[in-house]
């Protein structure tokens, strides 16, 4: 019987097509959780009392909750029952992983907006520029500079999170050579090709990142640490 | 040079943090060309007073006018009023993600929306003045010494025509050997009629620049006149005391 | 029996079952972090590799893989870990080379007069590192190995993939019976943010024991 098993290797074409899906996982998790980081870290620093309550609270729930738990409340219990939309795998996994990465992305962004030192506002305030007109020119654009490391540790840590969307069933890397595992009866051989695969993308990511990280940061500027 | 007009007006400014009264009620006037020199110990309420004038500190008692114009009026635009007084600030706060002409062009082209050649034009011209050359305009502020560092400050004040420059202890975060360059640029735009407050503990430039110094104590101002009067023959015993201990520490020029 | 009698039992018989295996995982990680950091700054070119390869593996393989890996990778070699050691295990291996990051950098920042007083005195390299540098460099960590801590509680929940009966795989099965998600993830998510609360309370407290005094320890 094993030996009329095709062989795992045959697959690997089928499992490297994952990829797209990985990363689509990957990109609009990081997308929708910038569109929503880095607002709420302004939020926390330069908002009203109440509206720093809420957006703290927010940050606690996503980060204090496994992504897996949060993948299955919200497809099985908030859109379908709390809202009464039916979602996707997928749609579900990207709004999911995007909350919770906003979550931690505003904890990156808050940190860097706090490294930009006082007298930046000052001085901006003495030029005449109004409070908005500072942060927009002077603090966004430093902050956003500081945090870039601080994003590229955040990029390998959802590409690694996003295999666990596949316990939704999206049809990923990690779902695809769970296929391969089923259909060949071989484990080892998969599971180490996929996990290869991580590592490469992990790494090939963060040269990406290190490259804007370059070509951005502000010469002889030495970010405090984020 | 120095003209009847005058264009700042400090009226009985009291600032209070927590239990600490920092000041008790200060009141004086600048003329327009004026240089006035504001001395005193630290914690005398020097460096309050001047962001109060500006209102980044709020003080919590007193007006203020600029040119007639009371900034204190919670109807003034703050904002448009900035732009009309220059700020430089002892730790410079230039902005880091900026080069030096950038520096001095951003408050143009955000803040009075002049058009980018206009602006650059007028930087420029700034940056000449305090002497910064064009090998350095293209140098982001953590590739500066602090001379050039405070002086670009300056060409950032500078290129917004304000009506008055305020300097808050603009050499105290300096190497002693980066002092002069700084204060030759402060001293050449007072005589040419630049109206500036400054926050010094410079008695040398005082007593060759300024019209008038205001010797602070305690949240007040203790003494006021002449510089040379001031610092050589003054009447309290505090004043004598300080001016005498600056020339030992400062070596007095 | 209703949802609620049924439940509740259910699930913190899954906690307790998560608790189990976190309370062998994490100081064991904290072992192997603070092993592989040190082999990494302090060990031979050899050692080096070995332990550098070692933390980018388990770096780089998300956990669920790593987790599959053991499970079933290591069956085909005919080696057969139940889910219990096959979670505490996986739980270990990712997190000690995370947590090694910390150690690494934290020994890396003591100054190196510490270093050379110690070999001033006479210590060999190993007693310098046990007596003077990993007790300077282990509280330095201690924050970054406080927020790895929290991660591993969280990621605790994956050892459902092997079959593990915790809080997580119990709560995916009692909905095929009750269909209420809402409410079972909803005491899922409370019973996670009670263990990272109090464990982020309690770490902080550790970290604030363990100062030094006059001395600004933390790094990140």
């Amino acid at each position: 019987m094993a030996g009329m098993d095709p062989v795992w290797w045959e697959y690997i074409p089928y499992i490297l097509q994952g990829a797209i899906w990985t990363f689509t996982l990957v990109g609009g998790g990081l997308a929708l959780g910038f569109a929503i980081g880095v607002p709420v870290a302004m939020g926390q620093k330069y908002g009203p009392t109440w509206l720093k309550a809420v957006l703290d609270a927010y940050v606690w729930f996503f980060r204090g909750t496994p992504l897996v738990v949060l993948l299955f409340l919200f497809y099985w219990g908030v859109f379908p029952v709390l809202l009464g939309i039916k979602l996707d795998a997928l749609t579900t996994s990207i709004i999911v992983l995007g909350l919770r990465s906003g979550a931690y992305q505003s904890q990156i962004f808050r940190g860097a907006l706090n490294s930009v030192d006082e007298g930046q506002m000052l001085a901006a305030r003495a030029l005449g520029m109004t409070k908005w007109q500072a942060i927009t020119n002077i603090i966004l654009p430093q902050a956003l500079r500081i945090a870039i490391p601080g994003w590229t540790n955040e990029y390998a840590i959802i590409l690694k999170d996003s295999a666990i969307c596949f316990t939704l069933g999206v049809i990923e890397i990690l779902t695809r050579t769970r296929y391969v595992v089923i259909s060949t009866g071989e484990a080892l051989g998969p599971f180490l090709f996929a996990g290869i695969l991580y590592i490469i993308f992990t790494y090939g990511g963060t040269k990406v990142f290190n490259i804007i990280y370059e070509k951005y940061h502000i010469p002889g500027l030495v970010g405090k640490g984020v | 040079m120095v003209g009847d007009e005058i264009v700042l007006r400090v009226e009985n400014i009291h600032k209070r943090y927590k239990d600490q009264e920092v000041l008790k009620g200060v009141t004086f006037e600048v003329r327009r060309g004026e240089t006035k020199v504001i001395a005193g110990p630290s914690g005398a309420g020097k460096s309050t007073l001047l962001r109060c004038i500006n209102l980044l500190t709020k003080p919590d008692k007193g007006r203020v006018w600029l040119e007639g114009v009371e900034l204190t009026d919670p109807e003034t635009n703050i904002n448009k009023m900035r732009q009309k007084i220059g700020f430089v600030f002892q730790e410079f706060n230039l902005f880091h993600h900026l080069t030096a002409l950038e520096n001095v062009m951003i408050g143009l082209t955000k803040v009075k929306k002049l058009p980018k050649d206009v602006a650059r034009k007028k930087a420029e011209e700034a940056l000449l003045t305090v002497h910064i050359t064009e090998d350095l305009w293209h140098k982001y502020p953590a590739q500066l010494s602090g001379g050039q560092k405070q002086r670009v400050a300056i060409a950032r004040a500078l290129a917004m025509d304000p009506v008055i420059i305020l300097y808050d202890e603009p050499t105290s975060a300096l190497d002693p050997q980066l002092v002069g360059e700084v204060l030759r640029v402060m001293e050449e735009l007072a005589r040419k009629g630049v109206t500036g407050l400054v926050v010094t503990h410079e008695i040398g430039f005082a007593l060759e620049v300024a019209d008038e110094i205001l010797f602070m104590y305690g949240g007040r101002i203790l003494e006021r006149g002449p510089p040379r009067e001031v610092v050589f023959s003054p009447k309290h015993e505090v004043t004598r005391k300080f001016f005498e201990n600056i020339t030992k520490l400062y070596g007095g020029k | 029996m209703g949802f609620w009698e049924e439940f509740i039992p259910l699930v913190l018989h899954g906690a307790v079952n998560t608790l189990w295996v976190l309370v062998i995982s994490i100081p064991a990680s904290v072992a192997l972090a603070i092993a592989l950091g040190s082999a990494r700054v302090y060990g031979n070119a050899p050692i080096k590799a070995i332990a550098t390869a070692f933390v980018v593996t388990f770096r780089g393989f998300p956990l669920v893989v790593t987790l599959f890996l053991l499970f079933f990778g290591l069956a085909d070699l005919g080696i057969y870990l139940t889910p219990y050691q096959t979670a505490t295990l996986a739980f270990v291996l990712c997190g000690g080379s995370y947590m090694s990051e910390y150690v690494r950098g934290a020994i890396r920042s003591i100054d190196i007069g510490q270093s050379l007083a110690a070999r001033a005195l006479g210590m060999t390299k190993f007693q310098e590192l046990i007596y003077i540098i990993l007790p300077q460099a282990i509280r330095r960590a201690l924050p970054g190995l406080s927020n790895e801590i929290i991660y591993q509680i969280k990621y605790s929940s994956l050892a459902f993939v092997v079959g593990y009966e915790e809080i997580f795989a119990v709560s995916k099965t009692f909905i095929s019976r009750y269909f209420m998600p809402l409410q079972v993830f909803m005491v899922d998510a409370a019973l996670y943010l009670a263990m990272t609360t109090a464990a982020a309370y309690g770490l902080r407290a550790l970290e604030y024991k363990l100062r030094i005094p006059g001395l600004e320890m933390s790094i990140r």
